[in-house]
């Protein structure tokens, strides 16, 4: 009896270890399927934004990414108003252009674009796998569609969301949705990736639809179009290019 | 000479109109300005005096401590900052300890972004005196996830007293989280500084931003008096520096800081150091912006006292042309009688030099009398502009120095404006002046 009851111990720790070792590897890969590396990215993401009692809000921004060197170039082409505006990240620092008063400030990855629900970090090379830890997995559907369902809690505090749950496609390696839960436990918003395009060997969402859950009615659609992954010139990445292109 | 002054005293009462219509304009034109000052005189102070009871302090010290790249705001052991404060031998009145955070406020689809601080709602008596509460009662303020919202954030919420809020914040490391009160009571609400009026348990604050329930990020001293602030900033900072790692007050800065607080922050971001740093800084320091308003408003006041008396001295001038002309056979006579052209001058200067101190302490008497008047009337510690008031009700503090230069500036502009006319009846000569025909 007593070998029996070692024998399935060291099963199921074996089991567990095993099961780890595969939700390390899923976030890993979730991760690479966002990484371009040592390509460039670029693309137009429309945003449309409603509010209850409000008209809808379009905003629409140029990405630029370079990965390998952590670097970034936004561009608010749209709306109006705003148009010029854009952000640096170089590293881990993140600068923002107002074309008004043609000054730099310090910004973050945590901060919203325009106001729509979207942050700059959605749009950005994610670290699931550096950031998370497992907190355990499960499995479940979307829609139909099988998934791992694998909660993460932060290794740190330096992530924006202390724990998450993915949903993630059993049949390949993709992000299906992702709930945001604040320190408190309280789920704060729930990012759904409705479609996926590929370019250069990777799987991108080309729609992407963020519900805020602390605010009933408000949520934000973003669409990726112009995607490429054609080099960038050097100086995309720099102040002078979000000074030049404000003009 | 005292023969002159007399004369000169004798030459006013005469023409009592004419005198008290020209002293008359001296006095209003000081009057304006007096009342003026007085109220930039009592403005600083009142505006020091008032924020030093909503931050709950006149001597503040929080704790900065470097976690990697990012720099918390906390102080997690204050023993050695209490007994620092202790040997110091300051006037303490009391002694706060408050956390704070900028967050969104959210109710049934309306949210709006207030600071919320974090106090001690049953032991800081202070808050409960200041604080008026329009709606709900401070017994409320027991449950641990009470707030206390002012009138204005209230109505943008559509919230009543009872109803569950939603907050959502960063913590001190910028992570989000979501917290829930329980609105307590509305406050009256403050003018523009309305929204600064949010107060909730300083535990469930330091729950929401992450830090422990025995943590906190400011220590406020309230003094016995606002006159005591600096010397006791610079009693307790002398005490602080020898147990634990300060930051340097008082240090000039070069890269554009306005205040010396900006200054001390701007510190903050560039030094680097280990553990938890304090800062010390005073009520003066977060509102040395206010001094610019005052001195703003003492420019203006001089550029009032220039151009009305500029307008007055013109009067004057013109005035005193016509006396002479109108006593151009007497000042002929005194001087067929002997008397000297120094004295004719020094009479027309000594009327001049009456009128200017007869208006002026008029002025003066007269704008005390209205600022007395003024500071009778309670505008309640509820008004808009309470910031601005000395207990609910407008207060004055005429420096004696600037009441006394003013009275000096406007002698001299009146001696100035009777100097050509009192020339010009000195320089007449007896036999020209008596057949001067008018």
């Amino acid at each position: 009896m007593k070998r029996l009851l070692l024998s399935l111990t060291v099963l199921l720790a074996a089991a567990g270890a095993a099961f780890g070792q595969d939700v390390d590897r899923i976030l890993k890969d979730l991760d690479a399927l966002g990484d371009f590396g040592t390509q460039d990215f670029s693309a137009v993401y429309t945003i449309v934004s409603a509010k209850p009692g409000e008209k809808e809000s379009v905003t629409s921004v140029q990405l630029f990414r370079r990965d390998v060197k952590k670097q970034f170039t936004m561009i608010i082409l749209e709306p109006e108003v705003n148009k010029g505006q854009g952000y640096l990240r170089e590293q881990d620092n993140v600068w923002f252009y107002d074309p008004t008063s043609r000054k730099t400030s310090f910004s973050s990855l945590k901060e919203n674009i325009q106001d729509s629900e979207a942050r700059n970090s959605d749009l950005n090379l994610r670290g699931f796998a550096v950031d998370y830890e497992s907190a355990g997995v499960r499995e479940g559907t979307v829609g139909s569609v099988p998934v791992w369902i694998i909660e993460l809690k932060a290794k740190t505090d330096e992530v924006s969301y202390e724990r998450l749950t993915l949903y993630v496609a059993k049949n390949q390696t993709v992000l299906l949705k992702e709930e945001a839960y604040s320190v408190s436990g309280r789920l704060m918003r729930t990012t759904v990736y409705g479609r996926y395009v590929r370019l250069g060997g990777k799987q991108l969402p080309s729609q992407i639809i963020i519900v805020d859950e602390l605010n009933p009615g408000e949520r934000s659609v973003l669409t990726m179009t112009q995607q490429s992954v054609a080099r960038i010139p050097d100086d995309v990445f720099t102040k002078a290019y979000l000074e030049r292109t404000s003009r | 000479m005292k023969t002159v002054a007399t004369i000169a005293f004798r030459n006013l009462s005469r023409q009592k109109k004419r005198s008290f219509l020209l002293g008359g304009a001296i006095a209003f034109g000081i009057m304006i300005v007096t009342l003026i000052n007085g109220f930039a005189g009592a403005f600083s102070a009142n505006v020091a005096e008032n924020f030093s009871h909503l931050l709950a302090g006149h001597v503040f010290i929080s704790g900065s401590e470097k976690q990697g790249d990012k720099t918390v705001s906390l102080i997690r052991d204050d023993a050695a900052l209490t007994e620092a404060v202790r040997a110091a031998g300051v006037p303490v009145a009391y002694q706060t300890r408050r956390s704070e955070f900028s967050g969104t406020l959210i109710f049934e689809g309306k949210k709006i972004r207030t600071n919320v601080t974090g106090v001690d709602l049953e032991s800081e008596g202070y808050l409960r005196e200041r604080l008026l509460l329009k709606d709900g009662s401070w017994d409320n303020a027991k449950d641990p996830r009470a707030v206390i919202l002012s009138e204005k954030i209230a109505a943008r919420l559509n919230a009543q007293v009872g109803d569950k809020i939603l907050v959502q914040l960063q913590t001190v490391t910028g992570q989000n989280n979501v917290g829930e009160f329980r609105l307590a009571g509305i406050s009256y609400d403050t003018g523009i500084f309305g929204q600064l009026l949010s107060y909730a348990s300083l535990e469930y604050v330091n729950e929401l931003i992450g830090l422990k329930p025995d943590e906190y990020q400011t220590m406020g001293l309230m003094l016995d008096s606002l006159k005591a602030t600096e010397p006791s900033a610079a009693k307790v900072y002398a005490e602080l520096a020898e147990t634990v790692s300060m930051f340097e007050r008082g240090k000039r800065d070069e890269g554009g800081a306005q205040t010396p607080f900006q200054a001390l922050l701007r510190q903050q971001r560039q030094e680097d150091w280990d553990g938890v740093r304090y800062r010390l800084f005073t009520i003066n320091e977060v509102l040395s912006q206010i001094e610019q308003i005052v001195a703003a408003l003492d420019s203006a006041a001089a550029v009032i006292l220039v151009v009305l008396f500029v307008i007055i001295m013109v009067g004057i001038a013109n005035t005193f042309s016509m006396v002479m002309f109108e006593r151009i056979r007497e000042i002929g006579a005194m001087r067929a009688m002997g008397v000297r052209r120094g004295s004719v001058r020094g009479m027309f200067l000594f009327e001049a030099l009456f009128l200017a101190i007869g208006g002026a302490l008029a002025g003066i008497a007269l704008a005390l009398v209205v600022m007395a008047g003024l500071s009778l009337i309670d505008f309640g510690m509820d008004s808009p502009a309470f910031l601005i008031l000395k207990n609910g009700r407008l207060s004055f503090y005429l420096p004696p120095m600037r009441a006394v230069g003013n009275v000096v500036v406007i002698a001299l502009l009146t001696l100035l404006a009777a100097a050509r006319p009192a020339g010009a009846a000195a320089k007449l000569e007896p036999a020209v002046a008596l057949r001067t025909q008018k």
